[in-house]
């Protein structure tokens, strides 16, 4: 009933913009499935016998692991850290300085490519520190402000007289924090997951310097490769990182709903 | 009592900024400043170099495109958006954030497969016969401007989207309802009010595109070489860090000074918070 | 200049559901007519409707024999004020007053001129450079007030005007926004759920719910005489008791209710009186005595509860529960036999349904 009356001329913008969002992607599961040595688009015959051959080079299936692992544990470190640090800027705002807030979007202000130079130099150069602890701090200060910020507005909304009447039926702080805090700002944490794990996992610029010969993360050693070979392994790589996407918006749709995205 | 509560919980983030970030990088700059030849002698020398300014000049230009075509594009496709119906709405989102989601080097390796010489443009462009040689597209100031504007517009998109949908469906029925049809009532009330929206969104991708370096390394090369691949290349290829350093604290000093005086002008044109 | 609005046998839908149903409304030039009823009343889509941001599904809409059914909204001409005052937050005061006016083409001094007498009259020419965030509810409300009646509109719409705004001023709001209205002779439409507001502003008030208006009439007659049961619980006939005429004696008629009580009814207070008809009294219109000799409804009394002006007890009584007041001077205890007498000026008599 609603009358929303666009101009056709800007329906068939939006029209083309779409087009030119997805269709890239489109272009590269197409060439993933193609079954010649080389790129190309539209797919000469289908295969998925690209996906097989990143199991069989040995630097992906590496590079993968350590993907997964740098992202699962600078992402538990980021959560562990930034909920209580979320937690004691929404509940004792007024005894804590304000440069808090902005030191904790300073990740964010500070260039990615900074920030990983400098941890190489001052940190891994510097101090000796192994490589791989200077990659997950890069990445555990890269997530940080996603995780403070995801969750201080899911306490925004958060109605602290809860947690007091909680106290003073009995309940200790610490038991109240996990068993009334928590899980009123579940939907929060679990957003704060995805977003700061698939941000590590898709992250260059901090770890292009964080990585050598003998340690390295997915999208280094899809660079690595791409400057070597042309051929459809790259494409298959993309298309499982584009169904860990998939993946992650279908839980996120579960979870807390697609306008969440939009948000 | 509250305030030691409070630094308490606080202070493992906190530390873990101040020691992992702020030191390393506030060490990074520092260094700049303590060679022989003066304190200001690395700037002198970066800016000594033509090959250096044009790469300085080069970025800031290629930013600039980036954030005003992807200004231009979000914006309307913002607009769209944020008045479709409910359902279309949602998938149109999801549209937005996939790319969104999936990592720069996916994306920028989509337009290697697109502009490259035996690449989609071109073989489509050869068998409608428009050409008859493969154009060189990659490795081109162009095909860098067009892979960022693909990087950032889902961005920009979805900042404006936010921006526009806040904006209360009364004011726009008011504007009506004083006799506005609906080009005045875009340029009267929903543009000035999507203003610090928009300035929000080109900081965005202004710095972005700036401090970027996936992307013209794979679309650019040594060919249209950008602060960040500019940077890499000393750090990692020649390693002359005291250089490499140059060019980071000037990422950081330009980055910081934009965010700040977009924030201050921000502030200043958001009526509603008057 | 101002003109009759006239809505003829209009139906509406959102989605699937009926929101408003063969709905047909007058309203006369210059005058002021309230929709009054509880949210979901249909209501607001009548304005919405009026205003042109919803198409009905079936009916037509003219102002001044003009139909504007299909018009889109700005090229209608109605002055709209918001509940939410809808105040352009990047416009100072004199341009949002000046907004409708630079649509229409007007601009310079004259603009200037108008939007100052306008200002003047509302009594906010002094703050004419302030943005809306810098003002008061009541300021804003007054600025919405004068940006609509700025453009000299042929209909005049308020929507909940006064919702936002503490007691005293909504008083202080609706005497103002009455004496404007009469004096620029505006036909206008007046959206609320407050009775009050509704029957102290309009020269008649349409009383919806459920998509149809229940009784569309003077605010006395609504307030006297309602036309139906839902009308008259509305205005606070809280007692309602079906009754049959058993005997007819000249002036006089007797009922009889429920549980064979009797009551005799004068036909100079009540009028024509049906064989089957409900009578309803307000709570006042059911005077307590626990005098039994009386001819009155007998009840056992439930909770007394003090209203500071009365006693008011819940009363058992073979036609249900009823609501009754007392004198103050004897408070009667619960659990005793009583009669409920009723009062004519606070009765009336409806139709059965």
């Amino acid at each position: 009933m609603m009358p929303t009356k666009l101009h056709p001329a800007l329906i068939g913008f939006t029209v083309l913009v779409f087009i030119f969002l997805v269709g890239p992607l489109v272009i590269v599961v197409g060439s993933a499935l193609s079954d010649t040595t080389y790129l190309t688009f539209p797919p000469q015959g289908l295969s998925l016998r690209w996906f097989q051959n990143i199991f069989e080079i040995d630097a992906f299936r590496r590079t993968i692991l350590t993907s997964l692992q740098v992202a699962v544990i600078s992402t538990f470190v980021a959560l562990i850290i930034g909920i209580p640090a979320s937690y004691a800027m929404s509940r004792y705002r007024i005894q804590l300085p304000r440069w808090l807030s902005t030191l904790f979007i300073l990740p964010v202000l500070v260039p990615e490519l900074v920030l990983g130079f400098s941890l190489l130099k001052n940190l891994a150069f510097q101090f000796n520190a192994p490589i791989y602890l200077s990659l997950i701090i890069g990445h555990t200060i890269l997530i940080l402000p996603y995780v403070i910020r995801v969750i201080s507005a899911s306490l925004a909304s958060f109605d602290f007289s809860i947690e007091e009447a909680a106290i003073s039926l009995g309940s200790p702080p610490l038991k109240t924090f996990f068993t009334v805090l928590l899980p009123n700002v579940r939907s929060g944490v679990i957003a704060a997951f995805i977003l700061a794990f698939i941000t590590s996992v898709n992250d260059v610029s901090i770890s292009i310097f964080l990585t050598g010969p003998g340690i390295s993360t997915l999208p280094i050693q899809l660079l690595a490769h791409m400057e070597q070979f042309f051929d459809p392994t790259v494409a298959s790589v993309s298309v499982m990182l584009m169904v860990l996407t998939v993946a992650v918006m279908a839980i996120v749709e579960r979870t807390l709903g697609l306008t969440f995205l939009a948000k | 009592m509250k305030r030691l509560a409070g630094w308490t919980l606080a202070s493992p983030a906190t530390l873990l900024v101040l020691l992992g970030l702020v030191a390393p990088v506030a060490a990074t700059i520092y260094t700049t400043f303590g060679t022989p030849g003066g304190p200001l002698a690395t700037y002198q020398a970066f800016f000594a170099s033509g090959f250096r300014r044009t790469v300085l000049l080069r970025t800031i230009n290629v930013s600039l495109i980036v954030t005003v075509i992807a200004l231009v594009i979000g914006f309307i496709t913002a607009y769209v958006v944020s008045r479709a119906p409910g359902w279309l709405k949602s998938i149109l989102i999801v549209a937005a954030v996939f790319p969104l989601l999936t990592g720069v080097v996916v994306r920028s390796f989509a337009w290697l497969i697109i502009l490259g010489k035996n690449g989609i443009l071109n073989s489509s462009l050869i068998n409608l016969g428009i050409i008859s040689e493969p154009l060189q597209m990659l490795y081109t100031q162009g095909s860098v401007i067009v892979a960022m504007v693909y990087l950032f517009v889902p961005l920009m998109v979805l900042t404006l989207v936010g921006v526009l949908e806040a904006i209360p469906d009364d004011l726009i029925q008011a504007s009506a309802s004083l006799g506005a049809n609906s080009w005045a009532t875009f340029t009267q009330v929903i543009l000035p009010l999507a203003v610090p929206g928009l300035i929000v969104g080109a900081v965005l991708v202004f710095t972005g595109s700036f401090t970027s370096y996936a992307t013209p390394q794979l679309l650019g090369g040594e060919q249209v070489m950008m602060m960040g691949t500019l940077m890499y290349q000393q750090a990692m290829v020649t390693f002359d860090w005291v250089s490499a350093s140059t060019i980071a604290a000037i990422m950081v000093v330009i980055t910081i000074a934009i965010v700040a005086a977009m924030n201050a002008a921000a502030r200043r044109l958001n009526p509603m918070t008057v | 200049m101002t003109k009759p609005l006239s809505i003829r046998n209009i139906t509406a839908h959102y989605g699937q559901t009926k929101v408003l149903e063969d709905l047909s409304l007058d309203i006369g030039e210059g005058e002021l007519v309230s929709l009054l009823g509880a949210s979901g009343c249909g209501k607001t889509t009548t304005l919405r409707l009026v205003a042109g941001f919803l198409q009905p599904t079936s009916g037509t809409i003219t102002l001044g024999g003009k139909d504007l059914t299909r018009l889109p909204a700005h090229q209608r001409d109605i002055g709209l004020v918001f509940q939410n005052y809808a105040l352009f937050p990047h416009l100072s005061v004199a341009d949002n007053v000046g907004f409708g006016l630079k649509q229409r083409g007007v601009s310079g001094a004259d603009k200037t001129k108008r939007v100052n007498a306008m200002l003047e009259r509302v009594g906010l020419a002094h703050l004419a450079e302030r943005l809306p965030g810098a003002l008061s509810g009541g300021q804003k409300q007054r600025v919405a007030l004068a940006r609509a009646l700025v453009i000299e509109p042929q209909l005049l719409m308020f929507d909940e005007p006064l919702s936002n705004l503490d007691a005293k001023l909504r008083v202080d709001m609706r005497v103002e926004i009455r004496q404007l209205q009469r004096a620029n002779g505006t036909t206008s439409v007046y959206v609320t759920h407050d009775q009050e507001e509704a029957f102290s502003i309009s020269d008649r008030v349409a009383i919806m719910h459920a998509g149809k208006i229940m009784q569309l009439d003077t605010p006395e007659n609504l307030y006297q005489r309602p036309a139906n049961a839902f009308v008259a619980r509305f205005v606070g006939f809280e007692n309602l008791v079906s009754m049959k005429v058993v005997a007819r004696d000249g002036a006089q008629v007797t009922a009889e209710a429920a549980g064979g009580v009797k009551l005799t009814l004068g036909l100079e207070h009540f009028g024509e009186i049906p064989d089957a008809f409900v009578l309803a009294c307000r709570a006042d219109g059911l005077s307590v005595t626990d005098n039994m000799a009386v001819e009155g409804i007998p009840t056992t009394l439930g909770l007394r509860t003090y209203l500071g002006r009365a006693y008011q007890y819940q009363s058992e009584t073979a036609a249900g529960t009823l609501v009754a007041n007392g004198p103050l001077s004897r408070p009667l205890e619960p659990g005793s036999a009583a009669k409920l007498v009723p009062v004519p000026d606070q009765c009336t008599i409806l139709a059965m349904e």
